[in-house]
């Protein structure tokens, strides 16, 4: 059944590529092939992929029960957060954040949680801004320090 | 005999302090990695890819890194499939069914040191392999025309199709999903925005580095969620810890056979290190299983998937050196790499980067050597990792990852697509679509379109030019028979026999997914 859902959505998307190759004005081409004709060609491809799929889905997907739904939705929230927060908050603030709430999610305790938040946080910047010269945003702790 | 020079010249390269340091620290974290369940070798080189680019490091020294990393995840893999009876990563799985009965029977020592030792030579015909023959095919690749290169092309997505077990429409709904993701963004040839939909931050594109980060860090990360360590118990490494002379004679001709065919299999454009393992395993289990000690423990049955397995992953280096075109994933995700420091690709590579080249090639070598070294020695050390909890494991992978990602553009926008995209992969994977077609298909996208409208170009828009040489002729044939072959055999034999390697791959209890995560 999900293999079905799947395969009708992209159906879908495949209609939407369509329809925008098929909208796109191009000025003028210098060759035979233009910008269209290789996206259209895959949309038609993945759209008879996605036939054989109603037509012949796979045995039924295992998704996880209600309660780990909601810890994989509070993760992604988190994770979006995060790349939300990562500039505005600077990497510090926002990893020992992140790193406090995923590693709650993955079963860890508050106490060892928290310490090692504060490490990655802390350490990573050091590491990969000071050390390694990837940088990294501050954020709001630059405005305090 | 120019090979041998060209290689002391990439010794030169490899062996230079800083290159030697990130080969040391590769290996290690790649067989940390490797180990640990649901890590394999594409989520190690995704992670360390951006890293390594945002670190400003020299595309050869990047490209050692993370060909040191693949290689360390190799080796790792079988520590967890030898004391967890848990593959580390997919080209472990076979490994399982030997290794952990005699883990069971307290050799786990004995079936570290024999896969290790295995993993050592299958790597090392491998390499060997790539010196003799990169050069000759590189040569022979010059050759190909902007048809040929299209029909190569068609090749290694059908290859791809086809090898993968019962879902064939998956594996090519994945690489045409991963080559319309690359369609997003300004077309080269005529300067129009395709399917941006108005957003200014897809104008150039969705960056190479937030599809890789997104489908396997981020997605990684939300399966790893449900599969929380459940305290499986980790066999305790006991008694000898080295193989006995008797032990080691006995699976000298398995090593050698396996090794051969793990390299052939692995430089098919499309066929990985899972298959070259299976194959090599269930050829080894009918070659030699005479008393019927295969799977009870067999430390041949431990030898044969580890040595096809290295050779391959180390095999699958030559279509992605010489052609330009990637075998499998993990080396479509270095082939990324590459184009991320504006070096193309392809049979001029040899020519015009030879440091790039034979560096990485002797950096094989090396690695190799390093992660014996490290394997035998250290293997106590190792399997202590196997109790970080994921509590601890995934908040670094997470931050590790916004770091490369956001330290190549600071683009906050990337982050986002990046989270998004991950979700999307993480649906893909739980509907059992292979992850490795979708970044091969993302690759070669721009590589495709453009040989083929290239070749329509000069047809003047004629498609038979497409099957206008015997070469190309023989591409498409080959493509056609890869991936009809299969449904023809499943007709044949009544329609509902899988075929060997899916069949065994379900049996022992791994996702079908982790088939071409290798």
């Amino acid at each position: 059944m999900s293999d079905r859902i799947f395969a009708v959505l992209w159906i879908g998307v495949c209609v939407v590529i369509l329809y925008q190759m098929w909208a796109l004005a191009v000025p003028f081409a210098y060759e035979p092939v233009g910008p269209k004709a290789f996206p259209m060609l895959m949309a038609f491809l993945m759209a008879a992929c996605c036939v054989v799929l109603v037509i012949k889905p796979d045995a039924d997907v295992h998704w996880p029960e209600a309660s780990l739904l909601i810890k994989g939705a509070l993760l992604v929230a988190v994770l979006l957060g995060y790349a939300s927060l990562f500039a505005w908050l600077g990497f510090p603030l926002a990893t020992v954040a992140m790193a406090l709430m995923v590693s709650r999610l993955f079963g860890g305790s508050w106490l060892s949680s928290a310490v090692m938040a504060v490490i990655i946080g802390l350490l990573g910047y050091l590491v990969f801004d000071r050390l390694l010269e990837v940088s990294l945003p501050l954020g709001l702790t630059r405005l305090e320090s | 005999m120019d090979n041998i020079s060209h290689l002391g010249e990439g010794f030169s390269v490899a062996l230079l302090p800083l290159n030697l340091l990130l080969s040391t620290v590769g290996c290690f974290t790649g067989t940390v990695l490797g180990l640990l369940p649901g890590l394999g070798p594409i989520n190690g080189v995704a992670i360390f890819l951006p890293l390594a680019f945002a670190m400003h490091l020299p595309p050869e020294s990047a490209l050692i890194l993370l060909a040191s990393v693949y290689m360390g995840c190799e080796y790792g893999g079988r520590i967890s499939a030898i004391l967890l009876n848990v593959p580390g990563d997919a080209g472990a799985v076979m490994t399982t069914v030997d290794g952990f009965p005699m883990a069971q029977k307290g050799l786990a020592g004995v079936a570290l040191s024999i896969s290790a030792i295995s993993s050592f030579f299958g790597a090392l015909v491998a390499t060997v392999g790539i010196v003799l023959f990169a050069p000759i095919l590189s040569g022979w690749a010059l050759s190909f025309g902007p048809a040929e290169y299209f029909a190569l092309m068609v090749f290694a997505i059908a290859t791809l199709g086809g090898m993968l077990g019962g879902k064939p429409a998956k594996a090519l709904l994945g690489c045409f999903i991963g080559i319309s993701l690359a369609m997003i963004g300004i077309d080269s040839g005529t300067g129009v925005y395709r399917l941006t939909f108005g957003n200014v931050h897809l104008s150039d594109g969705i960056q190479f580095i937030v599809v890789v980060i997104g489908l396997f860090a981020v997605s990684e990360i939300l399966v790893m969620l449900e599969h929380t360590h459940s305290g499986a118990k980790v066999v305790r490494v006991s008694g000898r810890l080295l193989f006995n002379a008797r032990e080691f004679t006995s699976s000298v001709f398995t090593i050698v056979r396996s090794a051969f065919m793990g390299f052939g299999i692995g430089i098919l454009p499309g066929a990985g290190a899972t298959i070259a393992s299976a194959i090599a395993y269930t050829t080894e289990k009918r070659i030699s299983d005479k008393d019927g000690t295969f799977g009870k423990g067999d430390h041949r049955g431990v030898a044969a998937p580890e040595a096809a397995n290295n050779a391959s992953a180390c095999g699958s280096f030559i279509p992605m050196l010489t052609l330009g075109v990637p075998g499998s994933g993990t080396t479509a995700v270095m082939l990324g790499a590459l184009t991320l420091y504006n070096i193309t690709p392809g049979p001029l590579l040899l020519e015009s980067r030879p440091e790039i080249v034979w560096g990485l090639i002797a950096s094989l070598f090396i690695a190799n050597v390093l992660l014996l070294i490290m394997n035998i020695p250290l293997i106590r050390l190792f399997t202590r990792m196997l109790a970080i909890p994921n509590a601890i494991l995934v908040p670094l992978i997470a931050s590790v990852s916004f770091i490369g990602v956001y330290g190549i553009h600071s683009s906050t926008f990337d982050l986002t697509l990046m989270v998004i995209l991950g979700v999307f992969g993480y649906i893909l994977r739980k509907l059992h679509f292979p992850t490795g077609p979708i970044i091969l298909g993302f690759v070669l996208a721009e590589l495709m379109e453009r040989n083929l409208r290239r070749a329509l170009a000069i047809s003047d828009g004629d498609p038979w030019i497409l099957f206008s040489s015997p070469l190309a002729i023989a591409l498409w044939g080959m493509a056609a028979t890869v991936l009809l072959a299969p449904l023809i055999w499943k007709l044949a034999r009544g329609g509902f026999k899988r075929s060997p390697v899916s069949a065994m791959t379900v049996d022992e209890g791994v996702p079908a997914d982790d088939t071409t995560r290798d």
